[in-house]
């Protein structure tokens, strides 16, 4: 079977992708986007939230309204999307196996730009796989995607900016957060406002504690809370644990990238360089798949990493390339060391680090 | 987390289990998984891969970045085998496991 043949496949339509697409498809390169959803905007859609530290050339705005602001910039260009359809893995030939759950087809890319973006680490505890127990996210998902109330009373395990957002959200639907379990001794959001939010609404934040041990059956109906000596039980039928994220690494892995590890961009990273180019030559990278930040941050490393496939397939200046590169390198610190100096401080160090990589053949076993 | 705690939720594999076999000298995620069939579940170890690491953190003391990935084998995420072979239009006869043993008799050699 002859394989469909593009310029550019962008695998992944949340914010880095539907950013890259836009980069590639209005320089007139042609353009696949693939993406098991049949939505575009990848966790945008359910982010009812306000974002922010969107680039500059933003007004402050929703996850979902910027999904569909991003979707409506592509309307004038002839993209190729490949939506309800997954990556399966990639050909000895270089062509990478495309499903729509019917056929396999081949499809082959003259550049290819994986925005795979992340998922999200479970925490263990006894009994945390009951039903009632999910990640963040999950939780979200349920309530603003498919409108369904995901529980009536919950405990949230994690304090990070997006376990205060979601905590809100959930408390606005009328679930009762009967306390925010923190394993450290601080809260680990770094939006103040928030968590004051939180705070205010009577949500109990507690430092220092874990949840020692899940029971129910055939669903959770209690959790015990550790903190410090004390130990008390809580009657829930939620439990949302949020356990951070971390890059989702497989189609890397099948194309044979190295990887660095960063723990504060979620452990395991592709190596890339400052074209956001990984170390196999026509693969690059954007969003979370390239260290987990923020929103912003994800638009701008998609619009990096598509100048940058532009710049490779000959579709604008040099002269452009430099300009357009300096601008957004310089909006990607802007965003990020005002959101997390720490990520700014990782990723560059990561691209160092490019030069150095760790053992290329480590994994094979 | 008490050592009957899930670590592995699709092959129901334990703490205890996944503890048991760093003893024994297990290092990475897939001498873990050779042993235990830890992350050999629908799943494919993307959700107990990080719980694992962090085991052998804990045990061991090895760092995050000296504690490699698993193998990611292809197909990334499940399909059905007859939508993987529709399109195909040359069948290439499956080789078995009993085609390599030589025989001699009836019997194995």
């Amino acid at each position: 079977m002859n394989a469909v043949e593009t310029d550019v496949l962008i695998i992944g339509a949340g914010p880095a992708g539907l950013a890259a697409a836009f980069e590639t498809a209005s320089r007139g390169l042609q353009v696949t986007l693939v993406d098991e959803s049949k939505s575009m905007g990848g966790q945008l859609v359910q982010q009812t939230q306000v974002l922010s530290s969107l680039p500059s050339i933003y007004q402050p705005m929703c996850g979902f309204e910027l999904a569909a602001h991003l979707s409506r910039q592509l309307e004038d260009f002839e993209i190729r999307y490949l939506l309800g359809h997954r990556v399966i893995g990639f050909y000895k030939d270089g062509s990478v196996g495309i499903t729509d759950e019917k056929n396999v087809f081949p499809l082959r890319a003259k550049k290819t730009i994986v925005a795979t973006g992340a998922s999200e680490n479970a925490i263990a505890f006894p009994k945390w796989t009951l039903p009632g127990v999910m990640t963040i996210g999950a939780a979200q998902t349920l309530m603003n995607r498919n409108f369904v109330q995901p529980g009536k009373n919950a405990v949230i395990v994690g304090s990070s900016d997006f376990a205060m957002d979601v905590a809100l959200q959930l408390s606005k639907v009328g679930v009762r957060i009967r306390g925010i379990v923190e394993k450290n001794t601080g809260v680990k959001a770094n939006g103040t406002e928030k968590v004051e939010q939180v705070r205010k609404i009577g949500i109990p934040i507690l430092l220092n504690s874990s949840i020692k041990e899940a029971r129910g059956i055939g669903a959770v109906s209690e959790v015990d809370i550790q903190q410090g000596e004390d130990i008390w039980t809580e009657k829930v039928d939620l439990v949302c644990v949020d356990g951070g994220r971390s890059p989702i690494l497989d189609i890397f892995y099948q194309l044979g990238c190295s990887f660095g590890h960063q723990e504060e961009l979620g452990g395991w990273v592709p190596q890339y360089n400052n074209d956001f180019q990984t170390d196999c030559e026509n693969v690059f990278l954007a969003g979370n798949a390239a260290g987990i930040s923020t929103q912003g941050a994800l638009l701008v490393t998609g619009m990096l990493a598509g100048i940058n496939v532009c710049a490779a397939l000959g579709a604008i200046s040099k002269e452009a390339v430099e300009e357009g590169k300096q601008s957004l390198w310089k909006e990607l610190e802007s965003i990020e060391t005002r959101s997390n100096l720490k990520v700014w401080q990782a990723r560059n160090q990561h691209i160092e680090k490019f030069a150095h990589p760790v053992l290329k053949d480590q994994f094979i076993s | 987390m008490d050592k009957s705690t899930i670590i592995c939720r699709c092959e129901e594999i334990s703490l205890e289990e996944i503890v048991e076999v760093i003893a024994n000298g297990a290092r990475t995620f897939d001498d873990i998984k050779r042993l235990t069939r830890c992350g050999m579940g629908p799943c494919q170890s993307k959700i107990c891969n990080c719980l694992v690491a962090g085991v052998i953190h804990e045990q061991t003391g090895m760092e995050f970045h000296q504690i490699p990935l698993p193998r990611m084998r292809m197909p990334i995420s499940p399909i059905k085998l007859e939508t993987l072979a529709t399109n195909s239009t040359t069948f290439s006869s499956v080789k078995s496991v009993l085609d390599e043993v030589e025989l001699e008799d009836g019997k194995v050699k």
